[in-house]
């Protein structure tokens, strides 16, 4: 192999591979552009064949329009709450159980939590709805909460799961004869190396989380209901508004596109260094 | 212009008060007792819509009156109906009034027994102004409202029509006459399309079960009954089967592609365009295609009562009632708001707003109350559909399996299928569910 | 105790070696506990609760009367249950086969070295971030079959105009576009795990034996990546089979029932018909479907790990 063939070569590879990101990219980046075109049309623009997408007009008032018919604030504070808490408890007692369930291969405990995940989530609401009325907690955010781990545990036991078979014994293991306990080997040896993974588990399970709105339908109320219930409720406007409703949409969405250009380093590290160390 | 229709409407919606007072002539009765629930505070649970923001909108003049706080919120149609059959099953609903659609819950709710008899409380003069007497409501309203046992269980609020809406400019620009049949229709429907323009001659609900309340105009008019005698079902009959041929026609040869699943957002969003020279819907829809920054036809927009069949000539009707939760503890205080809700000068303002039609003959007939309507040939076409009103749905309780049943059926024909056979097999697949639900 | 005849594989020697993980401990089972109990307290009433209700004939606003099997007996009578297995089937197939392809396909060039890379995956992986419902709607702006953005960009090209959802039979194809739009960023996420954990001799070893790009990703890439694809695949066939969101916000299950899936009709059943007896029996019926669907792919993946070097799973 001479030089210039293996540059040539690289220089075709280079073109290659930028063709295939733009390829790969490109959905995501003209559906979101889109969406913001739609967002800032007024509907005479929205509704144009062949399509406009830079409008002459901005219609910025499709944002000022749903922040002024919602109590936006409220309900993205209720989301906050709820996410956070299912998501906080979930790698409270998912971590563990995913380290566990890793190092005693037990993948039938494994299955046992799977149901929670396989169970079509419309079948937790009748008799759950009952439950938390009977105990008095409708109308807090408790039963969001609740309803909500159903989605992040099996979500986090999973991912850590995987996580935690990538990772090596040994260290553990020379840990444990050192006299550390399981718990001790656990939270000093196991964990740090597995805080990439941890925050995979974190960022999945805050979008199921926070994206979820079958649940909010029954068990919210005025007070109590979360962002995406909200904006369902904007969406079915008894008129034909797609330039508020993508506002809605956009503005909904925008701090989960926030964080994943923010945390998106960390996935993937996490995901690099743990797959290092696992190899 | 608009302060003057503030002022206006304020005195309107003073009319209740006023008559309590004595202002307006009515002989002296016991008066309204607005203050006596103060302090009450009530929820209300609203489907989304017109109606709802009417309410909202002018709900603290209510406050302002009776000193009782109003706690309401509109959620979507479908989800409001979920959560209401869901609280009120429960036995302890987080509401004391609740907004129904009769056309689908009338049956459901006087059979579970969820609503509260409201038949004293009209008779009480010291809950109910004089101008408000059960007479006053259409008979479709009663109808709905009443039980078996005559027994008022919901006051009716607003009442819907199928009316035709049509592109003036399209039927001028092809001389085309304005339809007063069906027959007439589908053929101007095929002159006023133009697939090489993008312009299609009607468009309309395709969609499975929103269908129904289109198709059912041309079902009644094809002289089309929804129950026979012993409670049993009719749609597959020679008058469904004319009514979907047609049907059927309008929709496959001159309605826009991907009509079948066309709700009345989508057949709004080609009407507005002046992509369809005519569409048949519920009378609500006039603020916005007379809206310039959403529509490209305002203005050029004709409305009249849906064309006359072979057997008939009549315009489906549904509506929308607001009762109390038989479990409340506050009923007669909720029974002020509802009063309030279907009063002369609320359903002036739901009128005006093109937002509604009020089930009331003193607001509809009312000359005054007509100045207000913006659209004066939209409000000639609701009193016009008002004179043929019959009620587009069997009351029955499966009223969504009758109407996701048939209404797939009606789907699938304007792929190709039968219409008879289709039918038939709807009609197969519903018969034991609406036996099973009248033996339960 | 026996950690400590246990742990004597662990001395230095073995970290070179092959890990023998045959060690397995019972004492685990602490850090499980908590989780089994959090999850089997929020599913078991509702299970308890649901089967109950299945054996009832309890329509809302009815009394509940005990008619044992009769909904489940109803099931194979009932078309659009029947139907419904069938859009589910199709819809489930499309939706992990396809992004589980492009997913691994993206995650190959991820793994790549290139300027703004993290930038540019940041970007990819937003269709999986959006939340579902706000997507479905602007999706279905961009079906709309004569406003719509995706009729225009076919125009572009000189494709004739597409009916899309609006079709009976283009709507599930139309609806898993969506899908896999939205959720081959997860395999992509999953399967770049998976890469990053492979060793670098063996593409060093086939680039000095000059095998192309193809026969590296099949040979050597393929088989690492294994476990991570069943992983992915499981999630993905969970979520797809319970489609929901994307489906009721574009479709509603239409056109007719075309693309009526056994969740939007166990929907219907159970909050629009408010057939909370039959609903149940089909909850039940869908969850055991599911189960079926898992086990063969836990199997599957079982199988795949006795057999790679990652092997613990016995």
């Amino acid at each position: 192999m001479s030089l210039r063939q293996v540059s040539l070569r690289q220089i075709l590879g280079r073109i290659g591979l930028w063709l295939s990101v733009f390829v790969i990219v490109s959905p995501a980046i003209l559906f979101f552009l889109w969406m913001a075109s739609l967002s800032l049309k007024f509907e005479i623009d929205n509704a144009a064949y062949p399509p406009v997408f830079i409008p002459e007009n901005f219609a910025w008032k499709n944002y000022a329009d749903v922040l002024a018919s919602n109590r936006f604030l409220t309900y993205f504070v209720n989301s906050l709450i709820v996410t956070g808490s299912a998501t906080g408890l979930a790698m409270l007692v998912g971590v563990p159980a995913g380290y566990g369930i890793a190092r005693m291969a037990a993948h039938k405990s494994a299955v046992v939590i799977l149901i929670a995940r396989i169970t079509p989530g419309l079948s937790y609401l009748i008799p759950l709805f009952l439950l938390f009325q009977w105990l008095g907690l409708l109308g807090t955010l408790v039963p969001q909460i609740i309803i909500h781990l159903v989605v992040t545990v099996p979500i986090v036991i999973w991912i850590m799961i995987g996580y935690f078979e990538t990772t090596p014994l040994e260290l553990e293991e020379a840990a444990l004869i050192d006299g550390a306990t399981r718990w001790q080997v656990f939270r000093h040896v196991a964990l740090p190396i597995a805080k990439p993974g941890l925050a995979v588990a974190f960022i999945l399970a805050v979008i199921f989380s926070w994206n979820n709105f079958v649940f909010g339908i029954v068990l919210a109320g005025r007070e109590t209901r979360t962002l995406p219930v909200a904006v369902y409720n904007m969406i079915s406007f008894d008129q034909l508004s797609w330039g508020p409703l993508a506002a809605a949409a956009l503005m909904v969405t925008l701090p989960v596109l926030l964080l994943t250009v923010f945390a998106q380093r960390q996935i993937v590290a996490g995901l690099t260094a743990g797959a290092v160390k696992g190899g | 212009m608009s302060h003057h229709l503030i002022s206006r409407r304020q005195v309107l919606a003073g009319t209740a008060a006023a008559g309590a007072l004595g202002l307006t002539g009515f002989p002296a009765r016991a008066e309204v007792n607005w203050k006596k629930y103060s302090g009450t505070t009530l929820e209300v649970i609203l489907a989304k819509g017109p109606r709802g923001d009417n309410l909202q909108k002018y709900v603290k003049e209510f406050t302002d009156l009776t000193g009782i706080k109003v706690e309401s919120e509109q959620i979507p149609e479908q989800q409001q109906r979920q959560k209401c059959v869901i609280e009120l099953s429960s036995g302890k609903p987080s509401f004391d009034i609740v907004h129904i659609s009769y056309h689908v819950q009338k049956r459901q709710f006087e059979k579970a027994g969820w609503l509260a008899d409201m038949s004293g409380y009209l008779k009480d003069p010291s809950l109910t102004p004089p101008d408000l007497v059960e007479s006053d409501f259409s008979a479709a309203g009663l109808q709905y409202a009443r039980n078996d046992k005559g027994q008022m269980l919901s006051l009716p609020w607003s009442v819907d029509y199928f009316i035709l809406y049509y592109n003036k400019e399209l039927f001028q620009k092809k001389g085309v006459e304005i339809p007063k049949t069906l027959d007439e229709m589908a053929a101007a429907a095929e002159k006023l399309t133009d697939p090489k323009e993008g312009i299609y001659g009607f468009v309309g609900r395709g969609l499975r079960n929103a269908n129904m309340a289109m198709w059912s105009n041309f079902y009644l008019n094809y002289g089309g009954e929804f129950l026979d005698a012993k409670g049993n079902i009719l749609t597959d009959g020679p008058e469904a089967i004319e009514a979907t041929k047609l049907y059927q026609r309008l929709l496959t040869k001159s309605a826009p592609p991907g009509v079948v699943g066309f709700n009345w957002m989508e057949s709004m969003a080609s009407f507005t365009q002046g992509r369809a020279a005519m569409w048949i819907d519920a009378t609500g829809w006039a603020p916005p295609l007379e809206d310039p920054t959403a529509s490209r036809v305002a203005g050029k927009v004709g409305y009249t009562v849906v064309p006359a069949g072979p057997k008939g000539h009549f315009s489906s009707t549904y509506g929308d009632g607001i009762g109390i939760a038989a479990a409340s503890k506050n009923k007669e205080a909720a029974y002020l708001l509802c009063q309030w809700v279907v009063s002369k000068g609320q359903g002036a303002r739901l009128l005006q707003a093109g937002g509604g039609v009020p089930f009331r003959s003193s607001i509809v007939d009312d000359p005054e109350v007509a100045k207000g309507v913006k659209t004066k040939e939209w409000l000639q076409s609701v009193i016009d559909s008002s004179k043929i009103s019959k009620l587009g749905l069997p009351v029955i309780i499966p009223v969504a399996e009758f109407r996701d049943i048939v209404g797939a059926a009606l789907t699938t024909t304007l792929s190709g299928a039968d219409p008879a056979t289709e039918l038939k097999k709807a009609h197969e697949q519903f018969r034991p569910i609406l036996e099973r639900s009248e033996k339960a | 105790m026996s950690v400590i005849t246990q742990a004597s594989p662990a001395e230095p020697e073995a970290f070179s070696a092959t890990p023998e993980r045959t060690w397995r401990p019972p004492s685990y089972w602490p850090f499980v506990i908590p989780a089994l109990v959090v999850v089997l307290a929020i599913i078991i009433f509702p299970w308890v609760f649901t089967i109950w209700m299945s054996l009832h004939e309890w329509k809302v606003g009815s009394p509940t009367v005990f008619v044992g099997l009769a909904n489940y007996l109803r099931l194979p009578t009932d078309p659009r249950f029947v139907e419904a297995i069938g859009h589910t089937l199709f819809y489930t197939a499309l939706s992990v086969v396809l992004p589980l392809i492009f997913g691994t396909l993206a995650a190959v060039v991820f793994h790549q070295k290139f300027a703004a890379r993290g930038f540019l995956r940041g970007i990819f992986i937003m269709p999986m971030m959006a939340t579902p419902v706000a997507i479905a709607l602007v999706w279905t702006m961009m079906f709309h079959p004569q406003l719509g953005v995706l009729n225009y960009l076919l125009s572009l090209v000189g494709l004739p105009p597409q009916l899309w959802v609006f079709n009976p039979t283009t709507v599930i194809p139309s609806l898993v576009l969506v899908e896999t739009w939205q959720w081959t960023p997860l395999v992509m996420l999953i399967v770049l795990g998976g890469l990053a954990a492979i060793p670098t001799e063996p593409y060093e070893s086939a680039q000095i034996d000059g095998a192309n790009f193809w026969q590296v990703f099949r040979f050597i890439t393929l088989p690492l990546i294994m476990p991570f694809l069943f992983i992915a695949g499981m999630i993905r066939m969970i979520d797809a089979v319970k489609s929901f969101d994307i489906i009721f916000a574009i479709t509603q299950g239409g056109p007719g029932s075309a693309s009526e899936t056994i969740n939007l009709y166990l929907y219907s059943v159970a909050f629009v018909y408010y057939d909370i007896g039959y609903g149940s029996a089909i909850a039940v019926v869908f969850f055991l479907l599911i189960v079926a669907l898992a086990a063969l792919l836990l199997y599957l993946r079982k199988r795949m790990l006795w057999t790679s070097e990652l092997g613990d799973g016995a």
